[in-house]
């Protein structure tokens, strides 16, 4: 079978691989590149489990087909380690009770800090319709959407946690 | 209370892991040499399967049940009267009996190739009439989907009264037909099997996404013909349970069989179409109830007449009839109902077989209950909250046992109705509905028995009866504290909460305590996690080994500071002398236990710090939790939107071991029902095809659709718990359709409307107002 040659930027590190052309991004980075904290829930784009960081921006792994990832700089949960906003969504996480299961966490975590970095004024109806990609049967969202407002309270230098503003 | 023991809200040990994306499950695992399975599925609903034609050159890669030799089928019968059986073939053998049912396993090096193989295998078969309706099944002349049995039922359970009388005495009297429809689970997680045999200790080894690892290796066991020492079951991180995790899965037997076979580890791993096609297996009720009321509103009697559409198979172990053998039991709720006649049908259909969501058979019990209540108290000018409290059973009557012999524990029900409606501006909301608004409030109440034990379940004499609870405590050298259960944490925090508990016990600090679960060869046996069952099964489990575990410390250590044991006692991971002397920690005492023996007293225990403790409430009827969902719900006319505006659950678990992570559970729940209520379907056509196959098609309420929820907790402690903690962990999910559609239907009858189906989607509330509209 016809495997397509493809260099990527995984996590900093610069990687090769012969790729199936029906294969997605998530194939690879689970399968080939052993990167499982990447899940996959739907396989059609709809759960947003498999949220990656793709050229900046998230993207959805299963809907990625490998073939595309040719030149692409990729980042996935395992690769944020020493990233500040990382980090405080990590704690906010936890404080806040925004996961169970854990399932659908990295394409959260992906999605929250995206949100955090690129709407630094977002409300908490804005933080719902941002995260409304990504699904979460355990928690009712109530503590994921504390947990983005609570890293974004902090960066706009607001005192107090959020949870009040998002119960 | 300490600051991390029993009752307070500590965050969780088990975050860090999935928070950096090293969460284990399943699908993650990948041993050397593994082969993957893909399974051919019929497409079909009902008919007789002529045969399999595999590819050529892969005959020895696609095994049908005749290539199965010594593999047996699942059996899992009830003892209750009349009960059906169902041999389910773990492939299809003779018939294929729903959309999904595994035919072929096909053996590939990768998923990609393993469905390559599925779909180049020729199917031959002859197309049946489907029963794709559970009203239908039972009709005169209906295919039969077991061709030896008389119809198509499970099951038939009913109980007598006589309620002619009411016509006359009632003031006012209603009939509903209401119906429910039929839900995936979507755990994010699929299911997923990961088998393999390990030569050197002779043991099957099958790591699987279950929520009941002991079960799972029984059920294997008699399916495989090998003996249970020889059957290791590992549950790893499992990414959510809700009940589509408790079943012996036809996929688990097949890829066990097939690693023994092939001497190479064998894995399926489910995709979400599978889940959605093969698995649509819950939620899906009708019922008739007439309801009489006297003027006060109370009730006078209800007639019930419940089907539960139970599939094609009885799942392994909670078999085909779990809900519908529970719907009449329940219905009263939390009323004190004085007359009850009532019919349930469990049919069988050519559908994914029945499986317990949580809740199970409650969610809709308790909407009919509700809507029917709430149908009575327009009827007679009455509002929600006073037709509930004209029925709820009153605190001074606890502990109480209703009509069919349930017995409540504690409570305050009637408190918890008012503290719910006074979250409410109800007079600025009759002032909104005065001026036109299409806006309505909508209250449920009921309670949930959970942690329900050996008395309850010997009777209906499926696969398994829990017993006692067992956990083990024991020391390791240097202190650390490990706690050994066999109930499994996917989600409920238990590796958080039980450690919290053996800090209750022996003042251990949390951090020092490891909580292993999900693994047969390392846990004492136990039935596993559902039913509501891991805080006070688990709970009391863990106590009980952390007290004996305790006992023995303690003699060590009044040795150690030359102490009578009388003159010592155990606090904050010491034993300390009671005149306020010398002290010795319990890692001192671990120290000396193993490595220290010279310094043992002559008498000590032999069997060391390492102990197995067993539990088990008495009585063991169950706890019941309870709670009041109260929403308003605003419903747009012109696009049948419904939007909660606000929900508020008053709820009552007894003694919250962590109060953040029950609100966890209850919020998850809610969102689930929110679900159940608004948005998810799994329809079937005429022929028995399951219309929605993808998360755009079947829809899981997502961060916009579940609005900002409040949650007050009584803590009405449970008499007959360790702690007094009460089973709620699926409580959240059993109140919000019955909230919410009454809520719609306060708005709805305004306008002479009435929505009586769920989900109450668009669709459903558009044509109820159309319908209105024609009417009048």
């Amino acid at each position: 079978m016809t495997r397509l040659p493809i260099r990527m930027t995984v996590n900093a590190e610069n990687v090769e691989l012969l790729a199936e052309p029906r294969s997605h991004l998530a194939d690879l980075l689970r399968g080939e590149l052993l990167l499982t904290g990447t899940h996959t829930g739907c396989e059609h784009g709809v759960c947003g489990a498999c949220t990656v960081e793709l050229d900046g921006a998230p993207a959805r792994s299963c809907i990625t087909h490998a073939g595309a990832c040719d030149g692409a700089t990729v980042r996935t949960i395992e690769g944020f380690e020493g990233d500040a906003v990382m980090a405080a969504l990590r704690e906010a996480f936890t404080a806040e009770h925004a996961l169970q299961c854990g399932y659908c966490t990295p394409g959260m975590l992906v999605m929250a800090r995206d949100i955090v970095l690129r709407l630094p004024d977002a409300d908490e109806a804005r933080v719902r319709e941002e995260l409304s990609g990504n699904l979460c049967r355990c928690t009712g969202y109530r503590g994921i959407v504390a947990a983005v407002m609570r890293v974004l309270d902090r960066r706009r230098g607001l005192a107090g946690p959020a949870a009040s503003r998002a119960a | 209370m300490s600051r991390e023991g029993v009752g307070a809200s500590i965050l969780r040990k088990e975050d860090v892991r999935f928070l950096h994306g090293r969460g284990r499950y399943v699908g993650d695992i990948r041993p050397a040499g593994m082969l993957e399975v893909a399974f051919l599925r019929s497409p079909v609903a009902h008919a007789r399967l002529i045969g399999v034609g595999k590819p050529e050159g892969a005959e020895g890669r696609v095994f049908t049940i005749a290539d199965l030799e010594g593999v047996g089928a699942i059996r899992a019968a009830s003892a209750l009267p009349g009960f059906r059986a169902s041999g389910q073939s773990v492939l299809a053998s003779g018939k294929l009996r729903h959309v999904g049912e595994a035919i072929a396993a096909c053996v590939a090096p990768s998923r990609a190739a393993a469905e390559d193989l599925a779909a180049a295998c020729a199917l031959d078969y002859e197309e049946l009439p489907a029963i794709a309706d559970m009203l239908s099944a039972r009709e005169p002349g209906a295919a039969l989907i077991h061709d030896h049995w008389p119809d198509n039922a499970f099951l038939e359970t009913s109980r007598e009264e006589d309620l002619s009388g009411l016509d006359g005495i009632a003031a006012a009297k209603v009939t509903r037909r209401l119906r429910t429809a039929r839900q995936c689970m979507v755990p994010m997680e699929g299911r997923g099997v990961l088998a393999e045999w390990d030569p050197r200790l002779e043991q099957l080894v099958v790591t699987t996404s279950t929520q009941q690892p002991h079960v799972i290796r029984t059920g294997l066991s008699e399916t495989l013909g090998l003996d249970e020492g020889s059957i290791r079951v590992v549950a790893p991180d499992v990414g959510g349970g809700f009940g589509y995790k408790a079943i012996l899965l036809p996929e688990e037997i097949v890829c066990a069989h097939l690693a023994i076979r092939l001497g190479r580890p064998v894995r399926w791993i489910e995709d979400r179409l599978e889940h959605l096609t093969a698995s649509a297996n819950c939620r899906e009720h009708h019922y008739v109830v007439t309801a009489w009321a006297d003027r006060e509103g109370r009730l006078l009697g209800v007639e019930l007449d419940a089907t539960v559409d139970s599939g094609a198979y009885s799942s392994y172990p909670f078999s085909a009839c779990l809900e519908s053998a529970q719907v009449g039991s329940i219905f009263p709720g939390p009323y004190t109902l004085p007359r009850f006649r009532y019919r349930t049908v469990s049919a069988c259909t050519n559908k994914p077989p029945i499986l317990p969501y949580r809740g199970v058979a409650r969610t809709g019990v308790c909407y009919a209950m509700e809507t029917t209540l709430d149908a009575l108290a327009r009827e007679l000018g009455m509002t929600p909250a006073a037709i509930r409290l004209a029925n709820l059973v009153p605190p001074e009557a606890m502990p109480y046992r209703n009509l069919v012999g349930k017995v409540f524990d504690s409570g305050d029900y009637p408190e918890a109705l008012r503290r719910a409606v006074a979250h409410f501006d109800l007079e600025r909301l009759a002032q909104r509905q005065a001026e036109g608004e299409c806006v309505g409030f909508g209250l449920a109440t009921f309670c949930e028995q959970g942690a329900h034990g050996t008395s309850v379940y010997h009777g209906w004499g499926i696969p398994f009866v829990p017993g006692y609870e067992q956990a083990m405590a024991r020391f390791s050298p240097d202190g650390v504290l490990e706690i050994r259960t066999g109930l499994h944490s996917h989600g409920q925090g238990m590796e958080t909460t039980l450690a919290q508990v053996a800090h209750e016990i022996l003042g251990v600090p949390v951090a020092r305590v490891r909580v292993v679960h999900g693994d047969t060869a390392l846990t004492p046996y136990s039935t596993g996690t559902w039913g509501s069952r891991g805080a006070v099964m688990g709970g009391g489990a863990v106590a009980e080994a952390c007290r004996l575990l305790g006992e023995r410390a303690l003699a060590i250590g009044a040795f150690l500071l030359q102490a009578e044991p009388g003159q010592v006692e155990l606090s904050g991971g010491a034993v300390r002398r009671r005149d306020g002397g010398a002290t010795v920690t319990l890692d001192e005492i671990a120290r000396t236990w193993y490595r220290r023996p010279q310094n043992l007293p002559r008498d000590v225990d032999t069997s060391g710090l390492e102990v197995t403790g067993g539990y088990r409430p008495d009585p063991d009827t169950g706890t019941h939790s309870y709670a009041c969902h109260a929403v308003i719900a605003r419903i747009d006319q012109d696009t049948g939107e419904v939007v909660l505006e606000d929900y508020v659950v008053v709820e009552d678990g007894g003694k919250l071991l962590n109060p953040m992570i029950v609100d966890g559970q209850v919020l998850g729940g809610i969102a689930q029902g929110i679900g159940t209520a608004l948005y998810e379907e799994m329809p079937f056509d005429a022929a028995g095809q399951p219309l929605a196959g993808t998360l755009a098609d079947y829809l899981v309420p997502g961060a916009t659709e579940v609005p900002g929820i409040r949650i007050d907790h009584m803590e009405t402690p449970s008499p007959w718990t360790r702690f007094g903690q009460k089973g709620l962990g699926e409580s959240g999910a059993i109140g919000p359709p019955a909230a919410i559609v009454n809520a719609i239907n306060d708005a709805l009858h305004r306008f002479g409307a009435e929505v009586f189906d769920l989900p109450a989607s668009p669709e459903r509330v558009l044509a109820a107002l159309e319908e209105a509209r024609r009417g009048r």
